[in-house]
């Protein structure tokens, strides 16, 4: 693959990243009061001696642009984010640190299953286009696609916690129990995780499912189809050998793209089943208005979000040379 | 002598607008949508007249987070109001939200599309690095972060416009301001295949300036797919609101159907087994999304020239 096309896309990645500092840097300039009386808040009896003092000492007596940019930039750079409101005396990185890990779990299983899942609902209806299963799967997707995430999580809890008692309403792991082996864990948590998986999986298989039906129907009237068709070969063939592998090329660049607006609806799954991710974080951080800890998560998923489009067109140019220009 | 007049009939503007429902009522999609729009705009417009007015703590009678009943259609929340009541007044709520925050996302989107397509160059290169930068950023996060600044930045939020409350505005606007971009692409990527168009030369040859040329040559040829667009925008507008109320951003005082699923995870409804609490709300939900990406796609379909060949 060209250097040229790598070195593009790469630096594209870097300009998009500096402008989310930058707007991070800027919304908390925005807000109603000076800085110093954010920092102190909370603090009884400041003396005009400590403010100044304190002006001093956080810089804020330097030009805004570009002492305190590039100071904020290196901050950031290192990982710095500031201290948290609420959680007295704990870095932002470190509170954020804790979250990351249930939120990559759950999301990255989520993710998994749903693209398989979508997928293969998506390319068996677009193969069967117009028949009653294209109208069924169709029909399901749209309905789940229309729906929020928290919604749906709210209907299988409903079902499968209150109703059926088959799966525990929150958390990750039982409160206060101990475990035996380390496989008592796995299974505990497996127990805790079902629910919230199913509903991740459930919300995102509409969305890639419609995408993948309209790429497999665009893909089936290409000539290419018809020549194989015309050369005898089995539909299975012409499905798995010549179809899907032009129909999913561009499902998986808009599942990259799509990423983005995942995320919202990934915030509320957690909050619905009191999972102690990044999504519980940034709405408990929204409650308090915790905003170094709410930046810090805007921060570090739009940064993830770049990257993973970064990734997929790196991916989309290592298996498509047409885009490699 | 007689002269022959030559009479050009002149197409009224909105004959075309006919014909276009006229071809959305004859598809499947179309029709469902529109039927689903029409009940659910009848009872936006005048909540009301079907269910009284808006019920709140004070003038609840009912009994307490009760099971649907002869009474109460649709049972009652843990106020003793019933939910027959608040979700067709929330229909409203959410889809005076919807609409406008649609407005204002079409209409920057539509601005920036046009401007950046017709002027080209280095204003084009600019405008679409921005609208790139919205479209890879979760601008949902960043609704989060922006709407608690806004409101502080804006002050005390008892003030009303158009009968909205204040708290409801900032989260319309922020919905504008995030969402815009991908309309903006596709404006953009029309007005560059119209810009290289004869008519569009000869209005410049004539002397037309380029205001000119946006507005009465390239907007009409735009505005089809504006419309396409604008219905989609409205289903994803109406789920951003509906997410940010339920973390906790809507206005109890107006509630919305999000903010009604808000009270109701708050009260702990799943649990209780109480789902007449958030299935009406969520059914709402549901059926506007499913109605306006059925409409949005069939009239994408129908007037994107790219995709007309496609059944």
């Amino acid at each position: 693959m060209g250097g040229r096309f790598l070195g593009r896309k790469a630096a594209s990645a870097a300009i998009t990243i500096l402008a989310i500092i930058l707007v991070n840097f800027l919304l908390f300039r925005l807000m109603p009061g000076s800085p110093e009386r954010i920092i102190l808040r909370g603090v009884p009896n400041v003396t005009e001696q400590q403010r100044v003092a304190l002006r001093e000492r956080w810089g804020l007596n330097d030009p805004i642009f570009p002492d305190q940019f590039v100071k904020y930039l290196g901050a950031t750079a290192t990982g710095d984010l500031g201290y948290s409101f609420v959680a007295r005396g704990q870095t932002v990185a470190a509170v954020i640190g804790q979250r990351i890990g249930p939120t990559l779990l759950l999301f990255g299983l989520g993710e998994i299953l749903a693209i398989l899942i979508g997928l293969a609902l998506g390319a068996y209806s677009g193969w069967k286009r117009g028949t009653a299963v294209d109208y069924v799967g169709n029909g399901i997707s749209l309905v789940l696609y229309s729906t929020p995430y928290f919604l749906l999580g709210m209907a299988l809890l409903l079902v499968f916690s209150t109703g059926l008692r088959w799966f525990p309403t929150f958390g990750m792991l039982t409160a206060g129990r101990i475990y035996a082996s380390p496989l008592d864990l796995l299974a505990d948590l497996a127990f805790h995780l079902t629910l919230p998986l199913l509903t991740v999986s459930l919300g995102l298989v509409g969305q890639y499912s419609i995408l993948m039906r309209s790429s497999i129907v665009e893909t089936l009237s290409e000539d290419y189809v018809t020549t194989a068709r015309a050369m005898g070969l089995q539909d299975g063939r012409v499905l798995t050998g010549h179809a899907l592998p032009n129909a999913l090329l561009p499902t998986v660049s808009l599942v990259a793209i799509n990423l983005g607006y995942v995320i919202a609806g990934a915030i509320t799954v957690e909050v619905v089943f009191n999972w102690p991710g990044l999504g519980t974080l940034a709405v408990e951080a929204l409650t308090a208005r915790d905003y170094p800890v709410l930046q810090g998560v805007f921060l570090l998923l739009s940064i993830s979000v770049v990257l993973a489009n970064l990734l997929a067109d790196v991916v989309y140019g290592f298996l498509d040379p047409r885009v490699r220009t | 002598m007689t002269t022959a007049a030559i009479v050009i009939p002149r197409r009224r503007p909105w004959t075309g607008a006919i014909e276009l429902l006229g071809q959305l009522v004859l598809r499947p999609a179309g029709l469902v949508g529109l039927a689903i729009l029409l009940v659910l705009t009848a009872l936006s417009i005048a909540p009301s007249f079907f269910v009284g007015p808006i019920q709140t703590a004070v003038t609840a009678t009912g009994p307490r987070l009760s099971p649907p009943s002869i009474d109460f259609l649709l049972g009652t929340d843990q106020l003793g109001r019933s939910m027959l009541n608040l979700t067709v007044h929330g229909t409203r709520i959410s889809m005076v939200i919807g609409l406008i925050a649609t407005v204002i996302t079409v209409l920057i989107g539509a601005v920036i599309g046009i401007v950046s397509g017709y002027v080209g160059g280095r204003l084009d290169a600019v405008l679409m690095r921005i609208t790139d930068f919205f479209l890879v950023l979760p601008t949902f996060v960043l609704a989060l972060i922006l709407t608690p600044i806004i409101r502080d930045l804006v002050g005390n939020a008892t003030a009303e416009v158009f009968g909205i409350r204040m708290t409801l505005i900032v989260i319309i606007v922020v919905i504008g301001i995030t969402s815009w971009a991908s309309t903006a692409r596709i404006i953009r990527s029309q007005t560059l295949s119209i810009r290289e168009r004869a008519f569009v030369d000869r209005a410049r040859v004539i002397g037309a300036g380029g205001g000119h040329i946006m507005r009465r040559h390239v907007l009409p040829n735009v505005i089809n797919l504006i419309v396409a667009n604008a219905v989609l925008t409205f289903a994803g507008a109406v789920l951003t609101e509906t997410t940010l109320s339920f973390v906790g951003l809507g206005d109890p005082f107006q509630p919305s159907w999000g903010q009604l699923l808000e009270a109701a995870r708050a009260v702990g409804a799943p649990g209780l087994g109480a789902w007449w609490y958030f299935v009406p709300p969520g059914v709402g939900i549901v059926l506007v999304v499913l109605a306006f990406t059925l409409v949005g796609s069939a009239l994408d379909d129908l007037l994107n020239p790219r995709r007309r060949r496609a059944p």
